[in-house]
């Protein structure tokens, strides 16, 4: 691994004022787990001069219960998100999309704010020593269109960068789902816009901006969420596919629907035909499978991944189904 | 301010350990290099190097961690347990090396990926002493067995449990 200077920071301010004096050449360093295999692989054309570990950051580690939402500071690991009895009941999605992301040591060291901030797993962008200086590396041609496409997007490329390379994250459309927003140093995002891509960044973040928090509000009790997961490997592997459902019912009839989808286009997608399909009516094998038909309806696989089609279809009928009332209760 | 800590301090097996950094150690130094290559405690593996084996698990504040991806300065203040570290007779040890019975084979062949196996078997059974089948597949699921043991580890593992509960009860 390239050598490089560590900082402990002990405030946000500190870990800000670090950034900003490096401009865009330092990185912040929690769980580590993306950014050393990372650096260690060199896959990239230049290295961050420092690291900023915020480990040091006193207060970043608690999970606050509050008024109507629940806050998720930036040091918390993805496996006291999975434990948490409060994620657990009332966003059941974001406490299953965060028990099925890597393995359980990855849990333990990975951050949860880390893993809506992790890099794409494209495997040109990621080929040891920069092996093919595609698009994202400032380069001027995207290996996947002509190349192996089997895990990439079948929605098309991202407009800024013409990239292929879909987001992998688990808990990003949980969170989508779950209509989080994203607290960093200087504002508040919805996590929905988070989500940016261009040639070097994958969210909205500038360079010397970090995330602090993440914060859920309460739904409205009828609400039940779902998150569900297609992986070749049940540990240790990335999403094909994976799909995050919350939706609120009344008297049977759904009221609102957010369902968000991952790991097949550039950004976490929210599935918006589907969740219209959805408004007014009860939730059954039929009306899941016309939201599920209508969530892929806009689909433009490349020429190896259309069989990811119909996995996002099945996806999206289970999650909705796996919100249904449970009747008698 | 953010500091760039000059001395690491390190608790490894149970004895503080003073290093200094750019004189023993650098940034860029995984833990994993430390143990192995200055402290000689070559019983964690390093084979993928990038997380996705758990041949280099050892134990940090209790919890089963990967040291190939955790930097040596990060580890500045807390604890670290190698494979080295349990005892001889120690329960997890014994039922890996007994292992060996008609339909679930062996808990090792070449070895090489035991002291990670072992490592998040303490993890697990110090919170968990009776750990369920599927319990012990999922504390185990970010390791891999290249020889293919998994069926004889998974019951060394539940021997292990059985070896300390009757242990706990004799003391
Ligand atoms: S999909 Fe994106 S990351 Fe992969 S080769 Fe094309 S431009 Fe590069
Ligand atoms: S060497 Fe650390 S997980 Fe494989
Ligand atoms: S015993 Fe050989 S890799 Fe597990």
């Amino acid at each position: 691994m390239k050598d490089f200077m560590h900082f402990n920071a002990y405030s946000v301010d500190e870990a800000v004022a670090l950034l900003s004096r490096y401009g865009g050449n330092a990185g912040i360093i929690a769980g580590g787990t993306d950014l050393l295999g990372k650096m260690k692989d060199r896959i990239l054309p230049s290295y961050p001069e420092a690291l900023i570990n915020i480990k040091t950051i006193p207060g970043l580690d608690q999970i606050e219960n509050k008024e109507g939402m629940i806050s998720i500071g930036a040091l918390v690991t993805l496996s006291r998100v999975a434990e948490h009895p409060v994620i657990r009941k009332e966003f059941t999605a974001l406490a299953e999309a965060a028990s099925r992301t890597a393995s359980p040591h990855l849990r333990n060291m990975g951050t949860l704010a880390g893993n809506i901030c992790q890099d794409i797993r494209c495997w040109y962008y990621r080929a040891p020593q920069n092996r093919f200086s595609c698009l994202r590396k400032g380069g001027g041609r995207c290996y996947a269109i002509k190349g192996d496409n089997r895990y990439h997007s079948i929605f098309g490329g991202s407009v800024k960068a013409g990239c292929f390379a879909v987001h992998p994250s688990d808990t990003a459309p949980a969170l989508i789902a779950l209509n989080a927003r994203i607290i960093t140093s200087r504002r508040s995002i919805s996590a929905e816009t988070f989500f940016n891509v261009g040639v070097t960044h994958t969210t909205a973040l500038s360079n010397d901006e970090i995330v602090t928090a993440i914060q859920i509000p309460t739904s409205a009790q009828e609400t039940r969420s779902a998150f569900l997961k297609f992986a070749l490997r049940k540990s240790i592997d990335f999403p094909i596919v994976n799909c995050a459902a919350s939706i609120t019912q009344k008297n049977s009839m759904v009221m609102h629907a957010r369902i968000c989808l991952n790991a097949v286009s550039v950004v976490p997608r929210r599935a918006e035909k589907a969740e219209e399909a959805l408004i007014n009516r009860t939730i059954d094998e039929t009306t899941a499978d016309e939201a599920a038909v209508a969530a892929v309806a806009d689909a433009k696989p490349m020429e190896g991944n259309a069989y990811m089609v119909p996995i996002t279809r099945t996806l999206v009928r289970r999650a909705i189904l796996a919100c249904r009332e449970i009747h008698g209760g | 301010m953010s500091r760039k800590e000059n001395i690491i301090n390190i608790k490894v097996n149970e004895k503080w350990c003073e290093f200094s950094l750019d004189r023993d150690i650098t940034s860029n130094m995984t833990l994993s290099f430390l143990l192995r290559e200055k402290l000689g405690l070559t019983g964690l593996k390093v084979s993928c190097d990038e997380g996705a084996c758990g041949a280099c698990t050892v134990l940090m504040d209790g919890k089963a961690v990967l040291s190939c991806l955790t930097l040596a300065v990060q580890a500045h203040g807390h604890e670290i347990i190698t494979i080295e570290g349990l005892a001889e007779n120690d329960p997890v040890v014994k039922a890996f090396s007994e292992q060996c019975e008609p339909g679930y084979g062996t808990a090792l062949q070449c070895g090489f990926c035991t002291p990670g196996f072992v490592m998040s078997t303490k993890a697990l059974l110090n919170e968990n002493p009776k750990p369920s089948l599927s319990e012990v597949k999922e504390a185990l699921s970010g390791h891999i067995c290249r020889c293919g043991c998994y069926a004889g580890i998974a019951k060394a593992v539940l021997h292990a449990g059985e070896k300390l509960e009757a242990g706990g009860k004799k003391s």
